[in-house]
Formats: C-alpha cells, structure tokens, sequence
C-alpha cells in the first residue's frame, strides 16, 4: 500500500504542474499576438528608417565635397576600442524554455572576447533572469532593468537610448553591443549580439545602393541626416526590445507546450505504474486469504 | 549413535520434498536428528537424509529429505543416526568444495578431518561478541565511500533478477580474499550451477597477493545449487557456516564467509514449509521466515576469538524491497547496498544506488570527519539532482535555476564516477580492473563536490579508478 500512496502523492504532483504548465501556454498564446503585431508594426518602420539612412549617406559620399565635410559622430568607427557596453535583454519571468539561455551564452562569450581584448566593458542587463544569472556568475553589471515588460514603450527606450548616444558623443563608451533574440519568423527566432553604435554599415545599405532614386532634399542632406541618424538608433533600439518580447513570448509558448506533452507522458506512465502496483497488492492480498483459508481445512 | 542397538524405523508418508517415518514410541529421533536411508528398491539405489522436523505423535516425525526423494516408498527402513547432520570441519576443508551433508564433490577423495561439527550450533553467547568497529578497504570507490564495510560485520548486496549481484560477488572475492591472509568459506546457495563452477576455476587460477600461493588453497566451498530439493538449499547454508565457524573458534583468523544467495534460503523454507503443514504468512512465505533466518544470521558474528566478515547476496524478487524475504535479512546487516536498475540500464556498473544504499559505520568516529562529511555532499547532491529529474522531465533543464544548474552537472559527474572496472570483468569490459585506496576516493570526490572537475565531458568520467584517469580519458577522448 505505501508504494501505491507514493505513486498517487507523486501523480497528483505532476498534474499540478501540468495545470501550470497548460495555463502558461495559454496565458503566453494570447500575448504573444499583440506582442508580434507591434514587433511586425515596428519592423517596417525601423527597416524604412534605416533605408533612408543609408540612402542619404550614399547622396552624401557621392557629393565630394560634402563627404569630405560632413560626418555623423554616432556613424563613426572608434580606431581604438578602449571602454564598451553591452546591454543584455532577457526576460523577468522564467518558464520560456531556453530563451534567456541562449542569449546568456552569447553575452557570455562577448564577455569573455573583451577580457581577453582588455576592454573595458560595462554590462547593463535588462530583466530578473539576466540579473540573476550575472550575481551568479559573479559578472558586475553597471546597471540593471526590471520594467521592460512585454510591451515596451518608446519613453522608456528612449530615456536609455539618449544616455546611451550622449555617452557615445561624449566618447566615455566607443562601442554598444546588444545581446537579445532576434524575431525572423514564427518558427524561427535567434539569439544575437548587435552592434548598434556606432552605426557602421546600415543593413539594407547594400541593397539601395545602386538605387536610381534621386532625392531632393530640403533643408539639406546634412541638417536631415543630424536629426535622424539618432531616431534611427533609437528605432533599432527599440526594435530590440519589441523583438526580445516577442520572441520571449514564442519561446514560452513552445516550452510549455513541450512541458505540457511532457506532463501528460509523465501521467500516463504513473498511472500505469500505479494500476500495477494496485493489481499486485490485489493479487497478493487475494492468494493470502485463499492460502490461509486452504491451510484452516 | 552410540547406542548398541541401531534405531530403526520406517517410512509412512511422502509428500514431496518432504516423508514422514515411524519409529517405536520410546526411540522417537530429536528434532534435527538426521534419519537415513540407504537402500535398494528395484535395483535402485537410494541414498537419503533426512532432518527431524517435527514431532507428529505416534512415534510418527516429520522430515525434510536433504536429497531427492525419488523413487522412496513407504515401508522403507530409516536410520536414525542419533545427532543432526554433521560436516568435516578443520583445515583439511581448504581447497575443497562439498554439498550440504559436508561430502566432497569435487572428486578428489576424502577429506582429512579430526573432527565433525553438527551443521545445528548455538550462535555466539552475548559476552563473546566483539565490540571493534573497524573499516574493511575494498578498493571499489563506490563501496568505500558511501557504504564502508565493517571489518568482523556483515554486508548484503540487495538486487533484482541481472543486476550483477554475483559479479560484485566474485569480484569482492578477487579483491578481497586475494589480498587477505585468512580463510575463506564460500556458500553457493540455490544459485546457478555454473556460476559456481565457474568461480572454482577461477579461484584455482586466482594467487594471493605475491605469495605464488592460489586462492583456492585458504578457500573452503560448499554447493547447493538450484537444481537440488529445497532441504538441500535449506541447510547448505548452515554448512558452510560451520566450517567458517571452525576457522574462526579455532584458529582465530579473520574469516570471510560469502553466500550467494541467501533469499534462496528463505525461498527453500518457505517451498518445504506448506509441505511441513505450517500455514503460510504475508506474501506466501513461511510463518517462521523471520526465526529461520534469525537463526543463521546471529551465527555469523564476530567474537572476542575471531571475526567472520560475510558478504551476502540478496535476491530481491520484482524489484521490490519490501518484499518479506528481503526486508527480514536487511535487518541483520552492517552495510546495505541496494543495486538500482535505472543505473544498470544506464550501463553504469557496479549499479550500486548510493541513496539507498547505507552503512552503519558511515559515521564521523569511525571514519573520520573528512570522509563523513564529503560522503554526505556527495548524497546530497546526488538528493537534489533525484528531486529536479521529474522537474527536467517536464520543464527542461534550462528552467532549472543556476545553482540547480550546476547540481545537476556535477551530479551528471558524480553518477559516472561511481562507475568503476572490474577486474573479475576484465574480458568482457576490455578495461582493466582499478583499485583505488580510500584516501584517493575521498580526495576525488572532494574535487568533484568542490567543481574543480566541472569541465571534463560527462563521458570522461565512466570507468576510472581515481579523478586524474579521469582527466586522462578526456584527453584521450579529445584526441579521438
């Protein structure tokens, strides 16, 4: 009989796991639409944002004069890279798989390649998971978010992007890195370091640059470009964090879907278990009452 | 016996493993009497023993046959010998091996002997009963770390069907009686046939230490295999007691007394018990399992004179120890090692479950603080690890937190390490069997608790002796 108790102890436990589990994968389906609708909303901006970016660069360098002239501090490369931040987005709440994990990993070894490049690196980490894992690991961090939730507003990106671009232009940080998982498709989502400042080769440069679109452009190119080279870094910034939430969100769905299929096998082989064990102790009982019984006669 | 007249009677009734004789109501046998029989029915020769169970009134006495009872009839004429089974005991039984009635079968002839002792004996009186705790090293790290076995006590490897009860059996015998200078008496109980051949052979070719001298010389056998009536399985055990009993009374040498396998003890009285008209007890098993085995159980001590060290294998039927069998030889034991099937299905050898199993000298006075306090880490970790694996099971282990992350790593480690070559196993591993001093085992195991090992691949870890193969089979791995 005791083994039979600590079968259905053990059942009833794993059942209140798969109820948590199965509320999860719900709870994480419906966010994860909203969450992806502002991600898909953000992206064509940010790629436009960047576009244009690119395009305007390519009217500038084509100008003489100006290139010569003319240069955004934020889209200049530091010769020598002496101070460096890396901002690690992660999520507050666990249950999502191996999400913060992979992003861990790769900040980890971002970690490691500036130690041994002797950079001085200044680590700011958004979310519970990434913090505690730095106070784990020992890793000091200079400062520490909790707020981002899955709906990031642009207020709070753009209070931290602006210190970030005033450091920047300052010259106290010469490099921004930015560990978090990038969206790319449903079913496909990747941790990644980007660099964001400084603004070397704009994505999607490469592909306008043989555009044959003229612009004219008003007041001028330069004056254009001085007001939106930094909303193109906050953009990109802030796309991160809609990407990060997004992304967190699919990654809980498919664990707790996989955590909720795991439960279920788990339940059926407990229960098997424990119908044997219940049939045996029937068994057993059985022939030792028909054994006394025979032995009375 | 030495009585002038024989006494003579017959036999009234037999029921299978079991007959019953009648003899007039002034001879009655004594229970334990051996009665023989020794006579020739239809060109047949029939040689039995039987031992006196009960008294059933009329001169009539119930025995269990210690051989097989084909072709009795009744009307037979049986012997009452006057005294229970006796068994050549002395150092003549060195190097022989014998069945229950203490005759060699190994066809070398007689036994030379001064003295029979009856296979029937009182344990040890209470003040005679040595009070030294003391380790036995036996160089398998598993064993001394977690479960220490006592010098003088007594130790039982508890395992289902194919476990490798008797693999760690033989090769506690290689360790151990190989390097030790005493006797030893081996009891093959109800077990295969060629297991035990095969152990005879092995200990002809086995030496002590570098003496040149075999095994087999300071060893005593006794068989009472499977194949035989459940009298034989039933007592066989007793014999070999004897003798061992005899080595340590009379010459005062450590003795080491293995049986193999001492649930089939208890599974013979309970085939002959329903014969024997007692009425079955929980799960079948004879009312009496627990004074039977009682009775065998205190015999094997250690005294002021000498120590008996017995390793004893215990079958545990379906996997289950609280089956009655088992859980009564539990009781009588120093060191306890379960063996656990999950880890044998892992390939991971010997499967000693280092949760299960316990020690009663696992403790800081006798082994000293270092050794208690880094076997406790080691269990707690490993603890933890059986906690989170349902956890894993569902969730994943990237749900873990970080510091049951790392638990969990080293735990994957430890379980490997306890794994350890065997040398009775040699040809069928093709790795050579590792004896690795206790002082070794604690170090490695400190090093593993403390992380100092964390970054060798789970695989380094299978079958080494101490932590430094280790990280020589991660370099080889490397290379590979």
């Amino acid at each position: 009989m005791a083994k039979a108790r600590a079968i259905i102890k053990r059942l009833k436990a794993v059942r209140n796991v798969r109820k948590i589990t199965r509320t999860m994968e719900l709870v994480a389906t419906a966010r994860f639409k909203k969450a992806m609708d502002r991600a898909v909303e953000a992206a064509a901006y940010t790629r436009k944002i960047s576009e244009i970016v690119a395009d305007l660069s390519q009217t500038l360098s084509g100008d003489d004069s100006a290139a010569a002239s003319f240069s955004h501090p934020l889209l200049q490369k530091r010769e020598t890279e002496k101070k460096s931040v890396l901002l690690v987005i992660t999520s507050n709440r666990g249950l999502c798989g191996g999400y913060n994990g992979g992003v861990l990993r790769l900040a980890q070894a971002r970690i490691r390649e500036a130690r041994a490049n002797q950079i001085e690196l200044g680590i700011e980490v958004s979310g519970k998971r990434g913090i505690g894992f730095c106070k784990f690991q020992k890793i000091p961090t200079t400062a520490s978010y909790t707020h981002f939730e899955d709906k990031p507003t642009f207020e709070e990106v753009n209070a931290l992007a602006t210190r970030f671009i005033d450091a920047f232009i300052r010259g106290e940080i010469d490099r921004l890195d930015v560990a978090f998982t990038q969206f790319e498709s449903m079913s496909r989502q990747k941790a990644v370091v980007q660099t964001l400042l400084p603004i070397g080769k704009l994505e999607g440069a490469a592909k306008t640059t043989k555009s044959d679109v003229e612009y004219e452009f008003l007041p001028s190119p330069q004056e254009i470009l001085e007001e939106i080279v930094p909303t193109s870094f906050k953009a990109r910034l802030y796309k991160c964090f809609l990407d990060a939430a997004v992304s967190e969100q699919i990654a809980r769905m498919v664990a707790m879907k996989s955590a909720t299929e795991n439960a279920d096998g788990m339940i059926r082989s407990i229960r098997a278990q424990y119908n044997r064990a219940r049939q045996s102790q029937i068994t057993s009982e059985l022939s030792e009452i028909i054994g006394g019984a025979a032995a009375l006669e | 016996m030495s009585t002038a007249t024989v006494n003579i009677g017959h036999v009234t009734q037999i029921i299978g493993s079991t007959f019953d004789a009648e003899f007039s109501m002034d001879k009655l046998p004594a229970i334990y009497n051996a009665l023989k029989i020794d006579t020739e029915v239809k060109g047949l020769k029939i040689k039995v023993t039987g031992e006196v169970q009960q008294h059933l009134g009329g001169g009539r006495v119930r025995c269990v046959a210690l051989g097989s009872t084909d072709g009795m009839v009744r009307g037979m004429d049986v012997t009452d010998t006057g005294a229970p089974v006796s068994v050549p005991v002395g150092k003549g039984t060195l190097g022989r091996v014998f069945n229950v009635l203490g005759d060699p079968v190994d066809g070398r002839g007689d036994v030379q002997h001064d003295e029979r002792w009856s296979i029937h004996r009182e344990p040890p009186k209470l003040e005679n009963l040595s009070s030294k705790t003391e380790l036995f090293e036996t160089g398998i790290k598993v064993i001394d770390l977690l479960v220490p076995f006592v010098r003088g006590g007594k130790a039982g490897l508890f395992g289902g069907a194919g476990l490798g009860k008797t693999v760690i059996l033989t090769e506690l015998i290689a360790r151990i009686a190989a390097a030790h200078g005493g006797y030893s008496v081996f009891a093959g109980v109800g077990e295969r046939t060629r297991e035990g051949n095969d152990l005879w052979l092995e200990m002809q070719e086995a030496e002590i230490g570098s003496t040149g001298r075999h095994v087999i010389e300071q060893t005593a056998m006794v068989f009472g295999q499977m194949n035989e009536p459940p009298g034989a399985r039933l007592r066989v055990a007793l014999t070999a007691l004897t003798m061992a009993e005899w080595f340590r009374d009379a010459t005062g040498a450590d003795t080491l007394l293995f049986v193999d396998n001492i649930f089939r003890f208890s599974q013979a009285g309970s085939e002959v018990s329903a014969l024997l008209g007692r009425m079955p007890s929980a799960v079948g098993y004879q009312p009496t399992l627990g004074t039977e085995l009682g009775a065998l159980q205190e015999r094997i001590t250690s005294t002021t004179r000498g120590a008996i060290t017995s390793v004893q294998a215990v079958y545990v039927p379906a996997d289950d120890p609280t089956d009655p069998a088992p859980a009564t030889a539990f009781t009588h034991l120093d060191a306890f090692l379960y063996l656990e099937r999950s880890i044998a299905e892992k390939g991971l050898f010997p499967a000693i479950d280092p949760l299960s199993s316990s020690s009663r000298i696992l403790d800081p006075l006798v082994v000293g603080e270092r050794h208690y306090k880094i076997a406790r880490r080691v269990q707690q970790i490993l603890q933890r690890y059986r906690e989170l694996k349902d956890i894993i099971a569902i969730l994943g282990i990237d749900e873990l937190s970080e510091e049951d992350k790392l638990v969990v790593h080293r735990a994957r480690r430890i379980e490997r390490f306890l794994s350890q070559p065997f040398l009775v196993a040699e040809p069928f591993t093709g790795k050579k069997g590792k004896i690795t001093p206790r002082e070794e085992t604690i170090e490695s195991f400190e090093e593993l608790c403390d992380g100092k090992w964390d970054h060798l691949p789970e695989g380094a870890f299978t079958y080494v002796g101490g932590i430094k193969e280790a990280a020589e089979q991660a370099e080889r791995m490397a290379k590979a």
